[in-house]
């Protein structure tokens, strides 16, 4: 219940003379001041379940590299490597910024031609289940080899890789360490190997605590004071979020993503004349490829990591689906969608609040309807939107530590890395322009 | 001498577990079901229990299927106390509301004694789900609803 005095002041005259009187009055509202009461029991449950963060790191049973220090440094080191690309000038990094929460600011990705899709970032790459907006992989290495070999991002091919190995001591060390053999273009792990060292060093990054996640233990622990600390905009969005909003229907878990696909109603017409299929080409992708968790290169012998993929049902809804991407650390990905579309979170609460529904599949949602949301709610909305991101910029990851008996060749290589990294600086202001 | 007492030995070790084994698989196969096989749902003679089974086959309430996971399920049909010659044909879920499904395909492998066990099934969303089972036994075909809520 909360209470406020108000003060009514009266003017009356009694003959000459004008009087001022002021009458106190308590007025009482029970709740009812909408979205900066208490949370319900009901609320703070389903708050609950987005949390808590981080989440507890685990291995990928599929990775037999999954926190080897050896693999997570030389993935590091082939991350920011121009020289896995057909023409050496493109690295993961070009794309995948670590300052700009490993996206590149642009609607579409830029490799050796353009792409159609957004780059994704990376902070929590490790926990998904699908990789890819149409999940077109269902393991974190497999989606890390696709960009090498993918003749319009960095075309390049076992060959190149394993020269690439070989040239630098400190990598080729690294990788014998890692994997026991030395790197060759023949060996038909070869490329399922370096992308479990790239996915080893991935799985690494993972984002700090945010403002919500703060406001998430404070009501937890019944700590109301720090609960009113919070912003009253933050508390009625993270409400509308929760409530009419509907979103943790689909943005659910501690990463605010089911994990799963869905159709909003976001163009999927890519220029000139084409379509994007979305979740029903991933499928199709997934089941044909070989580094899939059904293929031979999944280290984990029970196949227990497989239920997703063995389970996969195709569907016709899955035509233009995408996958429900997390919504922590937005305020650094910029634009959003998987295709660009939106350039600020404001735009994606705009297109919520006015969704169209005859963009949306006959047979998709039924729970999207256009929010009619006022200005001030979406104000809110956004507010808690930028309450899942740190509020100071994520400080970029270093490189791993240097594994001892490979450290007399890091040394002699360090100037080759340093000269690399000048030229993924290159590339990223040549995209900027 | 020696060498056949520790065989010995060794059979003594083996027999309890042995037998503790028989006992749970007519636990399991047990008619009628009790609240160890999780939910119960009829239809005429026909009773069906089943119970989920997360990662690591640890049972959990039928109220407490998490969101977005993938489970088993362990289901029993019986009638009376017997176990039902019957066979679980099909097994599916749907969100009414949403008016779609789940985006996995379930596998049923029989288990014998009216017990089976289902692999693949994942609720993606929050909210009402219906999952279907459906029965045959000889020409008859019973669907068998059961309503939970996902949070
Ligand atoms: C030309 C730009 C570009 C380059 C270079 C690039 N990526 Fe990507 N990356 C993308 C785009 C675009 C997507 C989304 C692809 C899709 O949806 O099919 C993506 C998706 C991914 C994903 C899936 C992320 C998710 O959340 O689903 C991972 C992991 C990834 N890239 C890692 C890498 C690694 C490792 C490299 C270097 C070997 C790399 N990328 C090089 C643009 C790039
Ligand atoms: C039916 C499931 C569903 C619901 C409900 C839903 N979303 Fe989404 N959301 C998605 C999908 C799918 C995408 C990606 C669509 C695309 O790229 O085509 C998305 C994208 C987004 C993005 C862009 C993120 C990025 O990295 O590009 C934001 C922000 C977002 N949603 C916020 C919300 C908010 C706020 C609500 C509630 C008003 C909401 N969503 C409700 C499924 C859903």
């Amino acid at each position: 219940m909360t209470c406020h005095a108000f003060c009514m002041t009266f003017r009356f005259d009694s003959s000459r003379i004008s009087h001022l009187a002021c009458v106190f009055l308590l007025a009482c509202t029970w709740g009812a001041q909408a979205g900066e009461a208490d949370f319900s029991a009901e609320e703070i449950a389903r708050i609950a379940s987005h949390g808590p963060w981080p989440m507890p790191s685990m291995r990928d049973p599929g990775n037999r590299v999954s926190g080897n220090p050896a693999a997570i440094r030389l993935g590091y080191r082939l991350f920011h490597d121009p020289g896995l690309a057909a023409n050496r000038k493109i690295s993961c990094a070009t794309c995948h910024q670590p300052e700009r929460g490993f996206q590149d600011g642009l609607a579409t990705a830029r490799g050796l031609q353009h792409g159609i899709r957004n780059t994704p970032g990376l902070w929590n790459v490790g926990q998904q289940r699908w990789f890819g907006w149409d999940g077109g992989h269902d393991n974190l290495w497999s989606a890390s080899l696709r960009p090498i070999l993918d003749p319009a991002e960095m075309g390049g091919d076992a060959k190149r890789t394993a020269s690439l190995l070989r040239g630098q001591s400190e990598l080729d060390c690294l990788y014998r360490h890692a994997f026991g053999k030395a790197p060759d273009a023949g060996d038909d792990a070869l490329l399922a190997n370096v992308a479990k060292a790239i996915a080893a060093w991935q799985e690494t990054l993972v984002s700090p605590a945010t403002r919500f996640d703060a406001l998430r233990e404070a009501l937890l622990r019944g700590d109301g004071a720090a609960v009113a600390n919070h912003a009253p905009a933050l508390r009625r969005g993270l409400r509308l979020f929760l409530g009419r909003g509907q979103c943790a229907t689909c943005h659910a878990g501690p990463l605010f993503s089911n994990g799963e696909f869905g159709d909003i109603g976001v163009p999927f017409f890519v220029k000139p004349e084409g379509v994007d299929p979305g979740r029903q080409g991933g499928i199709k992708r997934v089941l044909a490829n070989p580094y899939n968790l059904l293929g031979r290169h999944n280290d984990d012998a029970t196949r227990n990591n497989a239920t997703a993929t063995r389970h996969l049902r195709p569907e016709h809804r899955n035509f233009g689906e995408f996958k429900v991407p997390s919504l922590r650390n937005l305020k650094y990905t910029a634009p959003y969608m998987h295709n660009g579309s939106l350039a600020t979170l404001r735009d994606v609460v705009h297109h919520y609040s006015q969704i169209d529904e005859d963009r949306l599949h006959s047979d998709g949602e039924r729970i999207l309807k256009p929010l009619h949301l006022t200005e001030s709610e979406i104000d809110d909305l956004v507010s808690f939107l930028e309450a899942l991101s740190p509020e100071t910029p994520m400080v970029i990851p270093g490189p791993p530590a240097r594994i001892d008996s490979c450290r007399g060749f890091a040394r002699r290589s360090q100037g080759k890395a340093d000269a690399h990294a000048a030229s993924v600086t290159s590339h990223v202001s040549r995209n900027d322009r | 001498m020696k060498s056949r007492r520790s065989r010995y030995g060794v059979l003594r070790r083996w027999i309890p577990l042995f037998l503790l084994g028989t006992v749970s698989t007519i636990a399991l196969a047990a008619c009628p079901p009790n609240e160890a096989d999780g939910s119960l749902l009829t239809s005429g003679k026909l009773q069906l229990a089943w119970r989920p089974l997360l990662q690591g086959d640890t049972p959990v309430a039928t109220t407490a299927i998490p969101m977005a996971r993938h489970f088993a399920l362990a289901v029993q049909l019986c009638e009376g106390r017997m176990a039902s010659q019957a066979s679980l044909k099909r097994i599916d879920a749907t969100m009414p509301e949403h008016r779609h499904g789940m985006n996995y395909q379930p596998r049923i492998s029989p288990l014998g004694d009216g017990r089976f066990r289902v692999e693949g099934l994942m609720f993606h969303m929050s909210g009402r789900w219906q999952i279907e089972f459906e029965v045959q036994n000889g020409n008859d075909v019973s669907r068998l609803l059961h309503d939970v809520q996902i949070r």
